[in-house]
């Protein structure tokens, strides 16, 4: 059993952990200010879209604060966009809005060589900038989307409250390659609904903590959002989710998707303001919010992830059609039960949390962990934040202020 | 009035100035009173011995430390459990006067950050601490995180330095 002393040093170090799996602020800057760009392009004047007003926001993790960096230094991190139009030409099919959203993109000789095939919803820039100091790699999918007069209205009042009621209002319609109408059906009415600000919405009111109330909320949704330093548990809760999983399935394709991890988190979190509480009790419940639902097609009982804002999108749907997908969820949910208590059960030296901590989150990133930790604990004590307690001389809240000083001595010879 | 109470303040610090030394019954006092599971040996005012145990934080392990003060030699701090601490990469521990004696460098003495103006309980015994806590992520990462100055390698850099 840990001491409440011992839990909340080892929230302290997964709070660090956090930090470090986030983006910088730089990284987020400059994603900011990219896909700022490619909205103003879409919206100059001799752009056929500009008369519908495109507006880009972000969705997805970038929205949620759950972005994580890559294992690997190479590989990329992914922004997941929405690029809301306000109407369309009444002539324009769904194939006719994501073509010309295609081809204004393609006019623009920078962002025609960054342009990926085309995807099912989306187009993707992938975005290469290296230089001596900064390596920005990133995706950037961008959902061609249509929304209503009054639309952005609507969603800062929805961001501005904590009722959950009418999130439908929030919901887009979308361009779908594999739906039936996607060449004939000029009626938006007709066409795919999706959710993304009612579910940042959803999970921003299972994220709160009474003292923090409503602090991320109506950044999330601006067009240019300020980067977060200060997070709240749930966010750095599915951060570390997030993160195990990269390192347990590395890039296999059948891994448990993200989305199924941030319900399932949301759903499970009881507003824990410890860190440690909150992953050990979303670990060890989210399992129960799974659901069996039948399925008359199939006719059979099948496992149901609703969408928290549209109970008629199962999040697990494709573990029909690939049963590895849920076995996997299932291996990576007890593995992560085991890891993390092994990582719990280490109380005797920084150094053997460390080391379980490396199998479960990556070397690199928790050196990293306790080299900020440790940075921290100087600043601290520098800015007589440190104290000693009395019997055991243990550094924490409580006992003697640690006054300044400098730690001296010479390099020895060898 | 004003002047009154200036010479009380002036009185004051001439007071204070020469009582200024700490005995070592009041080390003595204090350190059992602060570590009633610790050690102490002291031979009048010459000289004080204090060996204790420190958990620097709650999730570190526990150390062995001795205290030695002789006077007009100032104060020593040694590890002496573990006998051997585990070292990065076999590097020579950071900020000790000797590795092998796990003699440790708490304080520039320069800016006179401790004198025996001070109680062991307030500066070095918390900056022991603090130095085992930093040792622990030195082990992880092999880089000292708790600040601190190195000595100049030569008397050139060290006049440079003060220009």
């Amino acid at each position: 059993m840990l001491t409440v002393e011992q839990k909340k040093q080892f929230s302290e170090i997964f709070e660090e952990l956090s930090n470090n799996l986030d983006i910088s602020e730089t990284q987020h800057n400059n994603a900011v200010k990219s896909y700022q760009a490619v909205g103003n392009w879409l919206s100059q004047e001799d752009s056929i879209l500009a008369k519908y007003k495109p507006q880009i926001l972000t969705q997805g993790s970038f929205l949620l604060g759950t972005v994580i960096q890559p294992i690997n230094d190479i590989d990329d991190i992914d922004i997941d966009l929405v690029c809301e139009l306000t109407g369309k030409n009444i002539e324009w099919t769904q194939n006719d809005l994501k073509r010309i959203v295609g081809e204004r993109l393609k006019q623009n000789a920078t962002y025609e060589e960054m342009l990926d095939e085309e995807g099912r919803r989306c187009w993707t820039l992938e975005y290469r900038k290296e230089s001596e100091y900064l390596k920005e790699k990133y995706h950037m999918d961008i959902l061609p989307s249509i929304i209503n007069e009054g639309y952005s209205m609507i969603l800062e009042k929805a961001f501005s409250h904590t009722d959950i009621r009418n999130v439908d209002n929030l919901a887009i319609r979308i361009t779908d390659k594999e739906s039936d109408n996607y060449k004939s059906d000029t009626n938006t009415d007709n066409w795919l609904k999706s959710n993304p600000f009612g579910y940042g919405k959803w999970f921003f009111n299972r994220a709160e903590i009474s003292n923090l109330k409503l602090f991320s909320l109506n950044e999330s949704i601006k067009p240019a959002p300020k980067y977060q330093q200060k997070k709240l548990p749930l966010q750095r809760a599915v951060q570390v989710l997030k993160r195990h999983r990269d390192i347990i399935f590395n890039g296999d394709e059948d891994k448990p998707i993200s989305i199924i991890i941030t319900t399932l988190s949301g759903k499970a979190y009881n507003q824990e303001e410890n860190l440690i509480d909150a992953i050990k009790n979303i670990i060890n419940t989210m399992h129960n919010h799974i659901e069996e639902r039948y399925d008359s097609d199939l006719n059979k009982r099948i496992k149901y992830i609703p969408n928290p804002v549209n109970e008629e999108e199962n999040f697990a749907d494709k573990w029909i059609e690939y049963p590895q997908r849920e076995k996997n969820f299932y291996l990576w949910l007890d593995k992560i039960k085991t890891d993390f208590s092994d990582i719990l059960s280490q109380s005797q030296g920084l150094q053997f949390i460390n080391e379980s901590m490396q199998k479960s989150f990556g070397k690199d990133i928790t050196t990293k962990t306790f080299s900020s930790y440790g940075e921290r604990q100087r600043v601290n004590r520098e800015n007589g934040n440190l104290k000693v307690s009395s019997l055991t001389g243990t550094i924490g809240a409580v006992g003697t202020k640690i006054k300044n000083h400098n730690f001296y001595g010479a390099e020895e010879k060898e | 009035m004003r002047l009154a109470q200036k010479l009380k303040i002036i009185i004051f610090t001439v007071q204070k100035r020469k009582n200024k030394r700490i005995s070592l019954i009041i080390q003595e006092g204090k350190l059992k009173s602060i570590y009633p599971d610790s050690k102490i040996n002291r031979n009048r005012e010459s000289s004080l011995k204090w060996v204790g145990v420190l958990k620097p934080t709650p999730l570190s392990q526990e150390y062995e430390v001795k205290l030695v003060y002789k006077k007009n030699k100032g104060v020593d701090v040694y590890i002496t459990s573990p006998k051997e601490l585990k070292r990065f990469n076999k590097n020579n521990l950071p900020h000790v006067y000797s590795t092998k004696e796990q003699k440790l460098c708490l304080y520039y003495p320069k800016y006179r950050e401790w004198t025996v103006e001070q109680l062991y309980t307030d500066s070095i015994i918390p900056w022991t601490s603090e130095w085992l806590m930093h040792y622990e992520i030195w082990l992880i990462t092999g880089v000292w995180s708790g600040g601190g100055k190195h000595p100049p390698k030569n008397k050139e850099k060290e006049k440079s330095k003060k220009e």
